[in-house]
């Protein structure tokens, strides 16, 4: 399993489906008069961020094509039979042996210093290993948008079955799920990631599912109170009389209505997830290659003298960015789709 | 309204049992306990010694009820330790638990009083500042700064904080600490001040929403229309009419003030509980972790419980269902 | 104007708060003399015959003192007497090698309550061979768990005494809770020891083995009050034993908080402290050593002084190193090692840059007695010994891409000597001149090896893809990943594809007592200055599958065996040195190892601190060091101004920020 969702194919197989994906959204946004208006609102209020974020998703996408070509990334043999993404192609290949600073010609280090491989040709400096700032803070981008958007996309579905189903079946469903719900949320999220880390094992998928269990719970608990509002509707009463079946009514009826909530949620928990991943990274147990764990060990290199700030204001800059990004998109959306803000704007 | 609150209390007991249950899976079933004595008692551990430490620490027992121990076994064993306070002594190293929450609790709440204090006075003066002044630029700026602020990962407010004032301005030791109450203070300031800045643009956005939803409404118009100054519309009738969700977010709060941050004690090395947290993480201490993830649920619950009756007594119409 | 008033005072209230210090003591501590060190974690157990680790070795050694120590100033490590009136030479009796301790009288020990407890308001008592006895005794205990036992186990009739302590127990549960001289005497007594008088003990061994004069420097075998370890039993709010060591040494224990401070102060009950005029090794600082043989700053008052100079001895908890390091350059830590963040600011062309100079800092360099290795499991088919010839030649090319030369200069700043062999400089049958052919790096070589091993271009005919193997370690530190992957970059220059696995410290324990390994890395630090405690970790029975033993590599050859029995208890000479050679040359072609590097300690002190040589052996010397707190004083007020002028930019930009807008809203308003 673990092999197969590792393997470059499959990575390959999935930008492919997410292409496609955004391609059929594209067209029932532009078909739905409400969501067209949105899209179009959205992007009078927030050109930029948007902006910003199609370039963060073209280049996880890019990150995430990889091909094998047996040609050799510097003296690295194995390169050779290992598959590399577009990303890595573009901006990889240039190894230095240590750390030297943006734009350096020589090494930081050493009386004298040695002079690098490759002379002006690394514009956000090296790391310890002489690894290019630039690829790995482009590679954590992918990482980033992995480790939000997988977990959005476990707990997001999760919460709804659930907080659907106890919202409008009620009674013994919703007395389940309230119970495992409110068991969830008195844990502390962060000792309850650590302990599902710990009893899961390390690994990007890993630590997306443990977020994932921490997550769903407050969305599950708006979804479940929306949909016992949506439940005593005339209409749904009506649907109901008409002999529309349950299912029919939850997926006509019920879904279409909490759609603007699944919005404001996915971008607002994208956010949280990567800030929390970065937590978890400085201790030891967060995704390979993220910022945060990029932060984490540049966390001692600001006590180096000559100091090295490049590796963590990359990494935190690469965040910071994109996490304005998010957070003011979402701040539009949440004004645009919410009806108690809607209703305040008219 | 007795009825109520027996029946919110026992909820609350319900929750406890998931609680335990959840830990129950997490903490005994995974991980082999000899593994656990064995980090313990070094590589140079005898089984003989492996099986005495076992049952010092009462890992010897079957893990499940069955036929001949319905009641001496692990699961039944974990209830019972638990819902007495009975927490038995750390895996790693033999300390008994109960005490070093007893001395870790002081720390931590002197590092998380003022915190919570400050934060949550400064976090509402500037939001009910930044609402005044809604729709200039002050406001825009102020939301921005917010939403820059919410931006940052906490890591980056310490490593920046540590550096620029530790290391570079000299204002304060890096790090450490001392019960000594001369200089206590000098080892809190620190991280109090990064904690305050830290969770500082989440509570001024979360907060002027609030305060921005409640200028709008009809009442504050008419006060206005009557001839109250600014300064007076925004303290007491702004401020006053949004205590509600405020409250709701100070007493949830209350109970985190025991247990700590995580981050800021074991970044400043302050022994508190959440250092201790940190510590049992690193050290495989499962009896220690469990501990504080079981102490943290309960006064969370509690504190939950706290706010549901408090309501009711504010407000009968409020009812949960 | 109320409001300029209001604004005033506030900014003089926010001054004060401002007007701030980094000083983390007590100013009244200021003019005494108190050595202030950092830990990082406070021992599991101060136990001597327990504790084996540094830190516990730092504090458990003022406190517990030894019968032997080392001379402070000589090299190499020359044994002086300590509770012990003289270092005692091996006597042959029959089979048996027998060594005569005679103790210094009128000992006694520190003012403890457990003395009160059994001696009705006593204070303290003398120390006796009794007491050592009762420690070996301990050392054989198996419910005291201590890791001496191995070496101890040459003395006749201690593992029988062991035996027999088991059984006693086993059979007879009343036994199991009698006080433990009790037990220990129903058991009956160790034969190999001896005490004839109260000061005189003989040990005797069954076996001749030289090194067991080391293990006495060591609080393994400290004299121990059995009222101690009837007192501190954890019971009734008492402390257990091993957070409250009881001993005879310079120093006791005033406060233990595990969490953030130990507090040592000098103990007045000490025969040093009591006893200056028996001028006894030990207790005063050493006068026969050439003042230019010294390598330390010692002022003229010094040699002769009684010792020890330092009042108290304060350690801080300092969980991160960064941290610890930038409040030594504050002056608030007298000693500390070099942060390998801050090394080029530091050192510069390995000496002490100006800027230290100037702060008066001293540079002191020492190589440990210690190796770092990477070893392969010899268990494995494809890397070990059931590879055969083709896992050797893999093994030694696997090697010879290992440049760890290059590795200090990154990870070490150079600090460390490139290692050709496990022995380490310092220790007998270190040879500076020898080099291992499979030691100097050399990819084309390496290459060819790995053809002649059946994996040309590192690619394996099994899967035709780069030969796949796993590097197993438990430390899953973002720091830790980059030393690895140092690591496993040479290698796939070779095209050998190395996994890393970095699994929780328990996991990998169990991997490796399962032998579920390929590629590990290990280091090794001296007990005791003596090859046999560096090629005992590649002895068959010390195997970690099969005996649980410090063999990882699990390497079992024959040969080495017997050459490592005969190289054991022999004197240090030119047969011994024949010896270490032909087993140095059986390794380098085996290469079950991938030596690394001795590593260097570079210490740096204060121009306060006096007396201080850097010291291999973890048993503490602070006992000897003095300090000058006025200069203390002095140096950190002028190194800590803080900087105050950013606070009121800051302030100042926010006013600038905000005033407009407020001004433009009221005036709009009106």
């Amino acid at each position: 399993m673990q092999a197969i969702l590792e393997h470059h194919w499959f990575s390959n197989a999935v930008v492919a489906a997410l292409l496609l994906g955004s391609v059929a959204l594209s067209v029932f946004v532009h078909r739905n008069e409400l969501w067209r208006g949105a899209a179009r609102e959205l992007g009078r209020r927030r050109p930029v961020a948007l902006g910003v974020l199609a370039v963060y998703v073209g280049i996880g996408l890019a990150d995430s094509v990889a091909w094998v070509d047996g040609r050799m990334q510097g003296e690295d043999v194995v390169s050779a039979h290992q598959p590399r993404s577009a990303v890595e192609r573009a901006f990889g290949g240039r190894p230095e042996k240590t750390y030297s600073r943006p734009f350096a010609g020589a090494e930081l280090y050493g009386t004298p210093p040695r002079p690098l491989a490759f002379p002006g040709r690394h514009p956000l400096g090296t790391d310890i290993l002489g690894r290019d700032t630039l690829l790995l803070t482009l590679r954590g981008v992918r990482v980033a948008l992995l480790v939000g958007g997988l977990t959005s996309l476990i707990a997001i579905p999760l919460a709804l079955l659930f907080g659907v189903s106890a919202g409008y079946f009620g009674r013994r469903v919703d007395d389940v799920v309230f119970f495992v719900m409110s068991t969830l949320a008195s844990i502390p999220g962060i000792l309850l990631l650590i302990a599902l880390v710990m009893a899961l094992g390390q690994g990007t998928l890993q630590v997306c599912l443990a977020l994932a269990v921490t997550s769903w719970v407050s969305f599950c608990r708006i979804a479940r109170g929306e949909t016992m509002k949506l439940r005593e509707l005339d209409y749904v009463h009506a649907a109901r009389l008409m002999g529309v079946s349950e299912v029919g009514i939850v997926w006509r009826h019920v879904l279409p209505n909490l759609m603007h909530l699944v919005v404001i949620t996915f971008v607002l928990m994208f956010s949280g997830q990567v800030l929390v991943e970065a937590v978890l990274a400085w201790l030891g147990i967060g995704a390979a290659g993220s910022w945060g764990q990029m932060i984490a060990q540049a966390k001692d290199e600001l006590s180096r003298e000559p100091v090295v700030y490049w590796n963590v204001l990359a990494a935190g800059a690469g965040m910071f960015v994109l996490l304005l990004a998010i957070n003011s998109v979402g701040d539009a959306i949440r004004d645009i789709l919410d009806p108690r803000t809607r209703r305040e704007r008219e | 309204m007795l009825a109520y609150v027996v029946r919110r209390v026992a909820y609350g007991l319900v929750t406890v049992v998931g609680v335990l249950f959840l830990l129950f899976l997490l903490f005994f079933t995974i991980t082999a306990p000899d593994d656990v004595a064995r980090k313990a008692l070094g590589e140079k551990a005898q089984q003989e010694q492996i099986d005495q430490w076992k049952r010092l620490h009462g890992y010897d027992r079957p893990l499940l009820p069955g036929p001949g121990h319905v009641r001496d076994n692990m699961l039944v064993e974990h209830f019972r330790r638990m819902l007495t306070f009975d927490f038995g002594r750390s895996d790693a190293d033999d300390t008994v638990i109960l005490d070093r929450i007893k001395d870790g609790a002081v720390p931590s709440i002197l590092l998380t009083t003022p915190l919570f204090l400050v934060g949550l006075c400064l976090g509402i003066l500037l939001s009910l500042f930044v609402a005044f002044f809604r729709e200039t630029y002050i406001d825009r700026t102020g939301v921005f700064l917010a939403v820059l602020g919410m931006s940052l990962s906490i890591l980056l407010y310490i490593i920046g904080a540590q550096f620029l004032v530790g290391k570079l301005l000299r204002w304060f030791p890096i790090s450490g600490y001392d019960p000594d109450p001369a200089v206590v203070w000098r080892f809190l300031a620190l991280p109090v001040v990064v904690g305050i800045l830290s969770s500082l643009g989440g509570n001024v956005r979360f907060y002027r929403t609030v305060f921005v939803e409640e200028v709008n409404r009809d009442y504050v118009r008419t006060a206005r229309a009557k001839g109250a100054g600014d300064g007076r519309v925004m303290l007491r009738h702004v401020l006053g009419n949004a205590m509600i969700p405020i409250l709701t977010n100070v007493v949830m709060a209350i109970p985190f003030l025991f247990t700590g941050s995580l981050l800021l004690e074991a970044f400043f090395g302050i022994p508190g509980l959440g250092s201790m947290t940190v510590d049992a993480i690193d050290n495989n201490d499962f009896a220690t972790l469990r501990t504080m993830v079981y102490i943290d649920a309960l006064l969370f619950i509690l504190g939950q419980i706290l706010t549901d009756v408090s309501y009711t007594v504010a407000d009968p119409r409020i009812r949960l269902e | 104007m109320n409001l300029v008033r209001r604004l005033v005072r506030w900014s003089i209230a926010a001054y004060a708060v401002l007007a701030c210090t980094n000083d983390p003591y007590p100013s009244t501590d200021a003019p005494v003399k108190v050595l202030y060190r950092p830990f990082d974690e406070a021992p599991k157990t101060l136990d001597p015959a327990v504790a084996y680790t540094t830190t516990a070795h730092d504090i458990s050694g003022l406190v517990n003192a030894t019968l032997l120590e080392y001379h402070y100033l000589k090299r190499p490590y020359v044994l002086v007497p300590g509770l012990a009136r003289a270092v005692p030479t091996a006597e042959l009796r029959g089979a048996q090698t027998v060594y005569r301790f005679e103790l210094l009288s009128d000992l006694i020990y520190q003012d403890d309550a457990c003395f009160g407890a059994h001696h009705g308001g006593a204070r303290t008592r003398p120390v006796t061979a009794r007491d050592v006895e009762f420690e070996l005794m301990r050392i054989a205990d198996p419910e005291v768990n201590s890791p001496a036992l191995e070496p101890f186990a040459h003395v006749v009739d201690l593992l029988a005494f062991r035996q027999r302590l088991t059984a006693l127990r086993a059979a007879d549960p009343a036994v199991a809770v009698l006080p433990v001289p009790e037990q220990y005497a129903r058991a009956r007594r160790i034969a190999g020891v001896a005490v004839t008088s109260d000061t005189v003990l003989e040990l005797a061994l069954a076996e001749p083995y030289p090194q067991i004069l080391y293990w006495f420097t060591m609080p393994f075998t400290a004299p121990m009050p059995w009222e101690a370890v009837a007192f501190y039993d954890g019971q009734e709010g008492r402390p257990h034993l091993a957070d409250h060591p009881v001993g005879a040494g310079p120093y006791r224990i005033v406060e233990y908080d595990k969490q953030s401070r130990i507090v040592l102060e000098r103990n007045d009950n000490w025969h040093g402290a009591r006893h200056p005029e028996w001028r006894a090794p030990g207790t005063v600082f050493p006068v026969d050593v050439p003042a230019e043989d010294l390598g330390v700053t010692v002022p003229n008052t010094t040699p002769g002084a009684p010792l020890p100079f330092i009042e108290r001895v304060e350690l801080r908890r300092e969980k991160e190193r960064i941290p610890a390091f930038n409040k030594f350059l504050q002056g608030y830590y007298d000693a500390s090692g070099i942060v390998k963040e801050s090394f080029d600011k530091v050192v510069q062309n390995d000496r002490l840059s100006p800027e230290m100079s100037e702060r008066g800092i001293a540079l002191r360099k020492s190589v440990e007695p210690a190796i770092y290795y990477v070893g392969f499991n010899m268990d494995d088919r494809v890397l070990g010994a059931p590879g055969g010839n083709r896992a050797q030649r893999l093994r030694q090319a696997m090697s010879l891409a290992i440049d760890a030369e290059e590795y200090l200069r990154l990870f070490l700043n150079g600090r460390g000597v490139p290692a050709q062999s496990l022995l380490p400089p310092g220790i007998f049958g270190f040879e500076p001149a020898y080099r291992n052919p499979y030691r100097t790096p050399d990819l084309p070589r390496a290459k060819r090896l790995l053809a002649e091993a059946g994996y040309p271009g590192g690619i394996d005919p099994a899967t035709g893809a780069p030969l796949r193997l796993t590097f197993d370690t438990g430390d899953t530190s973002a720091e830790g990943r980059l030393n690895y992957t140092y690591y496993i970059n040479s290698w796939r220059r070779l095209g050998i594809d190395v996994e890393l696995q970095a699994t929780s410290y328990n996991r990998f324990q169990e991997k490796m007592r399962e032998g579920g390994f390929q590629i590990f890395n290990w280091g090794w630090v001296a007990d005791y200055p003596d090859p046999e405690n560096f090629m005992f970790l590649l002895w068959s029975k010390m195997s970690r599958k099969a005996n649980n033993g410090p063999n990882t590599a699990n390497y079992s050859d024959p040969g080495f065996d017997a050459l490592f029995l005969r190289m054991k208890a022999m004197e240090s000479g030119p047969k011994r040195l024949s010896i270490i050679r032909e087993m140095r040359r059986r390794l380098e072609e085996d290469c079950p190892w991938i030596p690394m590097f001795y590593p260097e300690q570079y210490s740096l002190y204060h121009g306060w601190l006096h007396n201080v040589k850097p010291f291999g052996m973890s048993t503490p010397q602070a006992k000897y060091y003095d300090l000058d707190p006025a200069l203390r004083a002095e140096r950190r007020r002028v190194w800590n101004r803080p900087v105050l002028w950013p606070a009121f930019l800051a302030l100042g930009l926010l006013l600038a920020l905000v005033a407009p807008g407020i001004a433009t809203f009221f005036r709009e308003r009106q």
